[in-house]
């Protein structure tokens, strides 16, 4: 341990609590105003005293049930996205570790490169291509989309991480004629569990919070819940911002509850399981 | 997918929440005809929630239907539409279409409705505000039958006029200008007052402004601002508003939510708004002032000669001339433009678009503002007329509103733009 | 059998064996991405909007696009804001791994406080940025006056419209940044540090010796992902300014969006979406470089 410093620590302290008020602040001041009584919210000098209501998650109980079943379907769609992402993404990532030549590099460049399109100029052909597979307003649609939006970091991160894998693990079970599926089934998918677990962390948090492509190929059936909020933002007779602020803190909190149980795996699982959080 | 993987076992618990998360309140139950409806959710409760109750009902029983709406807002809504209609087969049959993203283009792609008007009409059509009929005809065919209308109106926060001595809204545009300069201050509140919020990226506002001196931005017969004397008038008016703090700082970044919540809280004194946003801004669990915003027809400049005419827009239903069951459709279209409907509708909180709602004692009665509205909405004309490049001339126009209203350039300078580059869209 | 024949021979076979492997996600990418992008190639070709069977036009597109000062101005402002956004990204993600690497108290516990606003939605985001940064009556604009400072004139002055924009963006997704840096930090063994410090190596040295070289691919990993998704930022803009005030903080995204999706004119946006992948690639051509020789190096 180095001497302790009292102006690094008091340097310290002051990051702290700056990364803390930037990081933290908003989402308090969100949270806050889906407590505050309707007309409170936007007052002019805010309130930081104000007696809490529940009114705002009573009557988005009451008036949107649609948002709970947006919140259903993101759910869905999440969880479906998230397992094909990792899966797609594991073995294609197993594959870039392991093997090397010209072909394979150019078409790991190929997956980064075509990212680079815009996903929004690509909703032309693809809503009409949806439509023609009958499957524009399923969960199915968005699954596809979001697992092949992130299947680009998702293979790079997973390349990574099976890096810090020994070959030697790979070499012994082809000596014992195991072939390249079982290995990575035996040998890669058990430890490379924690890198598997920071990407589904990154598909999850994006998937949860995507808007372009819900907004594009939903309407009734599969509609997600960003989807539902962003309709509260635009009404004719008027935003009830106290529900749009109850209702972002409804879809916030289990995906910040998860990223904050998560986050020892995050870590690890992008440091190569090196270290244990 | 779903399938396929459900049968892991990790994975049953885990779809069984989302499972009873997406079957929690699903309307409907078996009938043998569903009717797709892409609306704004504006329409949907308007026509299904309110004091005058379900109005689908009765038509969903006769016909043995059930009605699916998928709800947007407005322009993710129009682009929805026409990327339905445009497809070879679309599941939805009504699709609500607002005035402005009617072109000749969009038109094309909905079905005309006047073989059906002439077999199965709409009770006492001639009822329906003749000027919003016309301009849903293209070529001679009618696309659309028009269901909401909101006209502007001027609102004031009559417990700050009164703080500030002011005993009457304004009768002129100079008056308004005058109470508006003199309404920004700080508040017995402690709030600090600016005399008016608008939003800067609607064309309605600065072509209300421009009305009120006898111009406009496109007239009706597509002439390019008829009067730029006139609309100058109208940019000096609203760049001296700004530069004298009565517009906000936010002015071009301003929405129209924007203008609700400042009128609620008392930060703003004027805005301009439709009136179907009177309700909203007195509701008591949100509005610092309720029952306190007043509204009036927004009013003309002392040098007007004649009449000043309102801005209005309006949506209406239309059929995508792919739909599946085209017969559904305008017997759904049909049932909701009938009087009954109409008036049970503006009970709801829609902006009728009958002449005769507003003189129905049972609809007039409780709405403040139905006389004001309805003389307001007789004059009323579309803030430009329908034309294939109508939305990039309105932003072009928005654009240099703005740059005139911050004080870029001078009114001169900004109406001359606004000429030089709208004049080759209306060419084309 | 000559060895080169031998040799290529060896390599079909194992590209045979390996590809099951790729299909998945060169599939999905093939079927979502590619093709629909072929199809954009036609449209950008051609003028077309609803209600209109497309029209073949050659290369009118791309020529009306380029001569649009408006296009021009977006670009500039995307580059402005790429290279802000990426950068103080990376740097504050870095001195933030460096001071958590240093050791904290309760560092579980400040590490979710970080990571939280990766969670937040944009449309959540903005309309909170909105009110907190409203120049007249935000929270933090009176807790700027109150300090004697300016606050954001962010609807009036473009300068600082960009500015807060950058500034909602960097506060989404600094914690993706900082995630990937702190990782790659702790996965450096501290044998290394030791080492560094028994060679008498000051703390600068170690770190430019040490620490820079190996979170190197980590920054780059980062920097090249950050870098695709502010090249077509779209949302902070559109629910913070719309590009206003008077179109002045338009981004390239932006632009296409209301070429697209309010004129409609398809044509023009299939063609900004082509111009943007031409110019990010060239501008991202760095980072690819460095990626792909960190992957040879990975390789050796």
């Amino acid at each position: 341990m180095p001497p302790r410093n009292p102006a690094v620590v008091a340097g310290k302290a002051i990051a702290v609590g700056v990364i803390l008020l930037w990081s933290l602040f908003p989402i308090g001041f969100m949270l806050m105003s889906s407590l505050k009584p309707g007309q409170e919210i936007f007052a002019v000098p805010p309130r930081l005293v104000f007696e809490p209501t529940l009114q705002h998650y009573g009557a988005l109980w009451e008036k949107w049930a649609v948002f709970f079943r947006g919140l259903g379907n993101s759910f869905i769609v999440t969880l479906g996205a998230t397992l094909l992402t990792v899966i797609a993404s594991t073995m294609a990532g197993f594959v870039y570790s392991r093997e090397r030549g010209r072909a394979l590099e150019a078409s790991a460049l190929f997956l980064i490169v075509v990212r680079l399109l815009p996903p929004i100029v690509l909703t032309l052909p693809l809503f009409t291509i949806a439509n023609m597979l009958a499957i524009n307003d399923t969960h199915l649609v968005l699954i596809l989309l979001y697992a092949t939006f992130f299947v680009s970091l998702g293979t790079l991160l997973m390349r990574t991480f099976i890096d810090y894998i020994p070959r030697e693990l790979d070499e012994a079970a082809m000596v014992d004629g195991a072939s390249r599926l079982t290995i990575l089934w035996r040998v890669i998918r058990p430890l490379s569990k924690q890198g598997m677990l920071a990407l589904a962390v990154f598909v999850i948090v994006y998937a949860w919070n995507e808007f372009l492509f819900a907004f594009v190929f939903t309407s009734t059936r599969a509609k997600t819940a960003p989807l539902v909020i962003s309709e509260m933002l635009g009404s004719f007779d008027g935003v009830d911002w106290g529900v749009l602020f109850a209702a972002s803190s409804v879809q916030l909190l289990p995906i910040l509850i998860f990223v904050i149980f998560m986050q020892k795996h995050l870590v690890a699982g992008l440091t190569g399981g090196a270290i244990k959080g | 997918m779903i399938k396929g993987l459900s049968r892991r076992q990790t994975l049953r618990g885990a779809l069984g929440v989302a499972a009873v998360l997406a079957a929690t309140p699903h309307r409907g139950f078996a009938a043998s005809k569903t009717l797709n409806i892409l609306a704004h959710r504006v329409h949907q409760n308007s026509l299904t929630t309110g004091p005058a109750g379900d109005l689908t009902k009765a038509w969903r029983d006769a016909n043995d239907a059930n009605c699916e709406w998928a709800t947007f807002d407005t322009n993710p809504l129009q682009d929805r539409l026409f990327r339905e209609a445009s497809l070879d087969r679309t599941d939805f049959g009504v699709g609500f279409l607002v005035n402005s993203r009617a072109t000749t283009a969009a038109a094309s792609l909905l079905h005309p409705l006047d073989a059906y008007q002439s077999s199965a009409p709409i009770e006492d059509f001639a009822d329906i505000a003749p000027g919003l009929v016309s301009a849903m005809r293209f070529d001679g065919k009618l696309v659309s039958v028009p269901f909401r209308h909101a006209t502007i109106g001027l609102f004031y926060n009559e417990a700050l006029l009164e703080e500030q001595g002011i005993k009457a809204p304004p009768k002129s545009l100079e008056e308004l200008v005058d109470q508006a300069k003199k309404l920004t201050f700080r508040s017995s509140a402690g709030t600090p007052v600016t005399g008016m919020v608008l939003a800067s990226d609607l064309t309605v506002f600065p072509v209300t402004f421009a009305r009120a001196f006898g111009g406009d931005f496109i007239g009706p017969d597509l002439k390019l601002v008829p009067d730029p004397a006139a609309l100058e008038k109208a940019l000096a008016t609203l760049a001296d508003l700004f530069k004298s703090g009565t517009l906000p700082r936010t002015y071009a970044t301003t929405s129209n939510d924007d203008q609700v919540t400042w009128l609620q809280q008392g930060r703003a004194a004027f805005t301009v708004l439709p009136f179907a946003r009177f309700a909203q801004l007195n509701r008591q669990d949100q509005s610092k002032y309720p029952g306190k915003i007043k509204a009036i027809e927004f009013p003309a400049s002392q040098s007007l000669q004649g009449r000043m005419s309102s801005v209005v827009e309006f949506w209406a239903m239309s059929i995508p001339a792919n739909a599946r069951d085209k017969d559904l459709a305008w017997n759904f279209i049909r049932a909701m433009s009938s009087k009954a409907v109409t008036t049970g509708a503006a009970r709801n909180g829609n902006g009728p678009v009958r002449v005769s709602t507003y003189s129905d004692p049972g609809f007039a009665a409780d709405q403040p503002l139905a006389a004001v509205e309805a003389r307001a909405l007789a004059g009323a004309r579309v803030p430009l007329p329908a034309f294939p490049e109508a939305a990039r001339a309105q932003t072009i126009f928005n654009e240099e509103v703005q740059l005139t209203v911050l004080g870029r350039k001078t009114p001169k300078e900004g109406v001359a733009a606004i000429i030089e580059r709208v004049k080759p869209l209306l060419a084309s | 059998m000559p060895a080169a024949v031998r040799g290529a021979g060896a390599r079909l076979s194992r590209l045979g064996a390996t590809l099951p492997f790729l299909a998945p996600a060169q599939l999905l990418v093939l079927t979502v991405i590619v093709l629909p992008a072929l199809h954009i190639i036609w449209l950008s070709l051609s003028t077309s909007t609803f209600g209109k069977a497309p029209v073949f036009v050659g290369l009118a597109n791309y020529i009306h696009v380029f001569g649009d000062t408006y296009f021009w101005r977006a670009l500039a402002n995307t580059i402005i804001i790429v290279l802000v956004v990426v950068h103080v990204e990376l740097l504050l993600g870095l001195g933030m791994a460096l001071l958590f690497a240093s050791g904290l108290p309760a560092r579980r516990l400040l590490l979710a406080a970080v990571l939280a606003p990766y969670a937040v939605s944009e449309v959540s985001a903005a309309v909170i940025w909105r009110f907190l940064f409203d120049p007249d009556a935000g929270p933090v604009t009176m807790a700027l006056h109150a300090l004697g400072l300016p606050g954001f004139e962010w609807s009036v002055d473009p300068a600082h419209g960009l500015a807060i924009v950058a500034l909602l963006s960097i506060w989404l997704h600094l914690p993706f940044t900082f995630l990937i840096i702190y990782a790659a930090r702790l996965a450096v063994p501290e044998e290394l540090y030791e080492a560094a410090r028994i060679d008498g190596a000051s703390k600068l040295q170690s770190f430019r010796r040490v620490t820079l070289p190996l979170l190197m691919p980590a920054i780059l990993l980062a920097a090249l992902f950050r870098y695709i998704f502010v090249f077509r930022l779209f949302s902070e803009v559109w629910l913070m300014t719309q590009g206003g005030p008077a179109r002045s903080t338009d981004v390239v995204a932006v632009y296409l969006y209301l070429e697209a999706f309010r004129f409609n004119a398809f044509g023009t946006a299939a063609a900004t979406g082509w111009i943007m992948v031409m110019i990010s690639m060239i501008l991202g051509a760095g980072y690819l470089w460095g990626l792909r020789r960190e992957m040879r190096a990975h390789a050796a």
